[in-house]
């Protein structure tokens, strides 16, 4: 195992990755809040991002031992069955790197791009334990270290970790503290010396916390604000299990990912020396946030990873079983799931490696509305495409025997952990509309105002809409973008940008700032704007395929076609339920029932068997 | 059961009606006399029981009530009013003066507590004679065919309906026996089946048909209903007990049942403790006929400055909880209706016991300390008014509020 790792140290050595740092400039990624203005920023995702030749040949070199260790070494049903990685499995991590991917080379490293790691996660996701133990280890936990460490803190603590010599855990959760800082109980109080924490606290459902030796512990501090009051802050800091009294409870029993470590971890009067802060004394929340906007685009890939494995094999099953003298294949319910699961893979692909790619260009793109877009799509699809999987395969699918149902219990946990879709449903849409809002507050205020001219701008517009207006935001035509053969596609993305645009400004004037206490018409806004996101990532990237002529384009045409035509209805459907009112679009009855229901704490309705007389 | 249910239906219809009708006279025969023929056979004939009959001789209104009085022997029971109601109908084939005796059996109902029994009303309908007052042809059904004996059916009908005992099948079988299809009391039959089964559950917080004796459990359920919140805890903290002390002095030890709920105790927790809280009470609460008294621990109105509550702009991790956004609602979006609100303060708890004096009360703020620590630390003042002891005398010695304290401001520091 050590000589494998040798060869991939030496394989990176041999590419150094002068080429990825050597790009200029450092503009602001802003695709997907422009689409929130009905803009389509052509430039950052036409042409669909690629790497160069040399790193290509890179990172095929840690695919093929990365895939062939988890197709030999890694039992994940033993995983599965006994709740635990074997500390062989671990060591295997260890030695092939995966410990450190994304740590720079010159702290012992592999120093991936986002894209490369994305490509690993496709296949470390094959086994939702492992995939989650190192996502948990450096998607968060050393990510603290990584963006905002200071270089002592850096050269520290991130060789060990990267050898995974040591594992990191990120401890936020409390018992009374999900996503609200507020709730936080955890606190360090600085020593009179002014040279360390005491930390005291409980931290619950912690991955890796058993393992971990190294965490990442948000805690409240008080700290004297500019004008002399004081006041709670929280403040990030890495914490040591040398440190003392750290302890952890015993591993949580779950429904899926069963094999990584999740505990409670407590802190007893831990002292921390003020060095290990994480950022500055207070300014803990940026962390927190910038951690976990960072770590999310990764589930896109792992997510495409898994459902590409799937179709593999239960293609195998559809192909070999008969019934009435008919393979399974040969039926069309069987070929639409078929269809679905290719469909989904390739579009939570497409947008892993776009928003990767984006992420890798020089600068500091802030991409961390794609990147919530990418882990809402994907988590969702995986979800589906588990769920048709497993149909295709009837009982087999039920049974334990098979592979099946554990992906089925691992997929569950995409769509609550890293920010639960519904919380990153708030994020993209009331980030977009808080940049959208920036720019056409002046606009709607004249309108508002009485301001003919602009009231008659818009009135004009909306004649020209009712009248069925081309739009074009030049994707396909002359100097086109897209390819010819996406056109239809293409159109329609144009069109629901468009007016999306319109419909985003239409709540704008509608709802001003409280449109943050609308979650349903907030939900159908995130929904269209991942959709919109969805079936670009989808065109950019059939578009290079056709034009490099790489194989089986035509199948991305088709693919990429269903994706458009569906999502466009779909897109139509929600913006045509935003422009209404409530009474209109069933939100009023809805919000009603769920009063009604939730006053009670029960169903309500009386028996069909219960009569009156 | 469908099959069972369909063949007791039609029963009485084909064997009670035909029967009935093959019994009595000929309807044909009749003629158009029937009515006045009928009617003759109800006047009262000087035959009969002389002793029975003087009430109706002498025009007096009530002259079956002694058929109740000396139906009942022992108790005033549903046996007893059964018994006189049979009397009455063994005694004369013909029914004579049924009318007068319905209006007094159902005068005489609430007496011997069969008001609310359906099988009482069933039997008494069970009086009218069959057949005889159902219109054999049109002219008869435009016109109010037997009008007395109409009005009598209504009158059973209505006084269910004034006492909620919906009618059941049986009652819908003798009122088509007795008056007919399409008569008075068939239609206010259907409009009591129209109505009541609409009714019945109209009431979303429906009191208990029985009202719990024990003063505990009535507490219970009374606090419950005012507090009107699923997480609200309620907690006894003292159980009635009578005692004898050494001294051989009776020690009656008053229930206090309480009710706080989570949200209660977090407003109590932040509650500065440098400014009051106050007991006030008794306040009335009524249970269909029964009314209880509560005491309701609270705090003044909240002062400006500590209504507002900041949201910090780094409160939530994942999604800003306010935009920073110079535009307001729409008014077409503004479904708030304009409401006048009176400042109110808080309420922290609420307690029910069985003695309104101030020494039980600050046992229950004691008893509250324990969970809400800060309470200990607050000035509570008593507000008690003496308020219901002349409502108590006059209305109903049943609720367990008999003590009330002496004073009107008493105050005392904890």
């Amino acid at each position: 195992m050590s000589g494998l790792s040798l060869l991939l140290r030496a394989a990176r050595a041999a590419f150094p990755a002068g080429a990825r740092q050597l790009r200029t400039g450092g503009f602001r990624s802003a695709y997907a809040k422009e689409l929130f203005l009905g803009k389509m920023w052509k430039e950052e995702v036409f042409p669909y991002p690629e790497i160069s030749n040399e790193e290509l040949e890179e990172i095929n070199q840690f695919v093929g031992p990365v895939e062939k260790f988890f197709s030999e070494e890694v039992d994940s049903k033993k995983i599965d069955q006994d709740a635990k990685i074997p500390p062989e499995t671990l060591k295997g991590l260890k030695n092939l790197g995966l410990f450190g991917m994304q740590i720079p080379e010159e702290y012992g490293g592999l120093g991936l791009s986002n894209t490369m790691y994305a490509r690993l996660g496709e296949i470390i996701s094959l086994d939702g334990s492992v995939a989650v133990t190192l996502a948990a280890h450096q998607a968060i936990g050393l990510k603290g270290i990584l963006i905002a460490g200071t270089d002592e803190q850096k050269a520290k603590y991130l060789p060990k970790l990267a050898s995974g010599e040591h594992i990191a855990a990120f401890c936020l959760t409390e018992p009374g503290s999900g996503s609200d800082a507020a709730s936080i109980q955890t606190r360090a109080t600085m020593s009179e010396d002014g040279k360390s924490f005491l930390l005291n606290g409980s931290k619950i459902w912690i991955s890796n916390g058993g393992l971990a030796d190294v965490f990442t512990v948000f805690a409240r501090t008080e700290i004297v604000d500019n004008d002399g009051a004081k006041k709670d802050k929280i403040t990030a800091l890495i914490v040591e299990r040398a440190f003392g009294g750290v302890t952890n409870g015993k591993p949580e029993d779950k429904l899926g990912i069963r094999g990584s470590n999740t505990c409670e971890v407590h802190f007893e009067n831990t002292k921390v020396p003020v060095e290990n802060v994480i950022g500055e004394v207070g300014g803990g929340f940026k962390v927190a946030m910038n951690i976990l906007n960072s770590g999310r685009f990764s589930m896109g890939s792992a997510s495409a990873g898994m459902i590409k494995k799937l179709i593999e094999m239960t293609a195998e099953y559809a192909c070999t079983r008969k019934q009435f003298n008919k393979k399974l294949s040969d039926f069309g319910l069987i070929q639409e799931k078929f269809t679905l699961m290719a469909v989904k893979a390739y579009v939570m692909e497409s947008m892993a490696y776009l928003t990767a790619g984006m992420m890798d260009r020089p600068g500091v793109p802030d991409c961390s509305v794609e990147a919530a877009m990418v882990k809402v799509f994907s988590s969702e699809g995986a979800w589906i495409c588990v769920s048709e999987a497993l149909q295709v395969l009837g009982g087999l699918g039920y049974m334990k025997d098979y592979p099946y149902e554990r992906y089925l219990r691992d997929s569950r946990i995409l769509l609550i952990f890293e920010g639960t879709n519904e919380i990153l449903r708030m994020y993209i849409a009331l980030t977009g509309m808080q940049y959208a809002g920036k720019i056409l507050t002046g606009k709607i205020k004249e309108m508002k105002k009485g301001n003919v001219g602009v009231a008659l701008e818009i009135f004009v517009n909306k004649f020209r809409d009712s009248m069925g207006r081309k739009v074009d935001l030049g994707l396909v035509g002359k100097d086109g973008v897209a390819h010819p053969s996406l056109e239809e596609s293409s159109k329609k993305l144009e069109e629901n940008i468009y007016y999306f645009g319109t419909t985003v400004e239409g709540l704008l004037r509608r709802f001003g700032k409280t449109i943050v206490d609308e979650q349903l018409v907030l939900k159908r806004v995130a929904d269209v704007s991942v959709n919109l996101y969805a079936m670009t990532a989808a065109i950019s990237r059939a578009s290079r395929s056709i034009s490099i002529g790489l194989r089986n384009h035509d199948h991305e045409v088709l693919l990429t076609n269903i994706f458009c035509t569906e999502a466009y209805f779909k897109n139509n459907y929600a913006m045509a339920e935003l422009e209404k009112y409530a009474a209109e679009n069933l939100d009023d009855s809805i919000k009603k029932v769920a009063q009604q229901v939730l006053e009670k704490r029960a169903y309500i309705c009386s028996h069909p068997l219960e009569r009156t007389f | 059961g469908e099959a069972q249910n369909r063949t007791q239906e039609s029963e009485p219809s084909a064997g009670g009606w035909g029967g009935g009708r093959l019994r009595g006279a000929p309807p044909a025969r009749r003629g158009g006399n029937s009515a006045a023929l009928s009617r003759s056979e109800l006047v009262p004939s000087a035959k009969g029981d002389k002793e029975k009959d003087r009430g109706f001789r002498d025009g007096s209104l009530v002259p079956f009530d002694e058929l109740f009085e000396r139906a009942h022997e022992g108790d005033r029971n549903k046996a007893a009013f059964n018994r006189a109601v049979e009397f009455f109908c063994q005694r004369d084939i013909r029914r004579r003066g049924h009318v007068e005796f319905i209006n007094a059996a159902l005068r005489k109902m609430p007496e011997f507590g069969v008001e609310r029994d359906l099988d009482v009303y069933n039997k008494i309908l069970d009086v009218f004679p069959k057949e005889v007052f159902v219109a054999r042809n049109f002219i008869q059904r435009m016109f109010n065919h037997y009008p007395r004996q109409q009005e009598c059916g209504i009158h059973v009908l209505e006084q269910m309906e004034n006492y909620g005992i919906m009618p059941n099948k049986q009652t819908k079988f003798l009122l088509l026996q007795i008056f007919g299809d399409r008569s008075h009391p068939i239609r206010k039959y259907q409009r009591l089946m129209y109505w009541f089964p609409k009714f019945k559950h109209i009431n979303p917080y429906p009191v208990p048909a029985a009202l719990p004796r024990d003063p505990v459990d009535l507490a219970r359920i009374s606090l419950q209903r005012i507090a009107a919140d699923l997480s609200a805890e309620v907690t006894v903290y003292q159980m009635p007990l009578t005692d004898i002390s050494d001294a051989g002095k009776e020690i009656t030890q008053p229930h206090i049942v309480g009710i706080q709920s989570p949200d209660q105790q977090e407003l109590l927790a932040r509650h500065n403790p440098a400014r009051p809280v106050f007991v006030e009470g008794p306040f009335p609460l009524w249970l269909k006929k029964t009314c209880v008294y509560y005491y309701v621990l609270r705090g003044d109105p909240l002062p400006p400055e500590e209504k507002e509550e900041v949201i910090d702009s780094e409160r939530n991790f994942y999604y800003p909880m306010h935009l920073d956004l110079d535009l307001d609602r729409d008014l077409w979006d503004d479904e708030e209706f304009y409401v006048d609100e009176v400042a109110e303060g808080p309420i922290f708890a609420m307690c029910m016991a069985g003695a309104g004096d101030q020494a039980t009360l600050a046992k229950w703020i004691l008893g509250l300390q324990q969970t809400n620590p800060i309470l200990s630390q607050t000035p509570v003042v008593f507000h008690l008014t003496p308020g219901p002891r002349e409502l108590q005398a006059a209305s109903d010695s049943e609720s367990g509020e008999e003590e009330i304290p002496q004073s009107w401001h008493m105050k005392q520091e904890l």
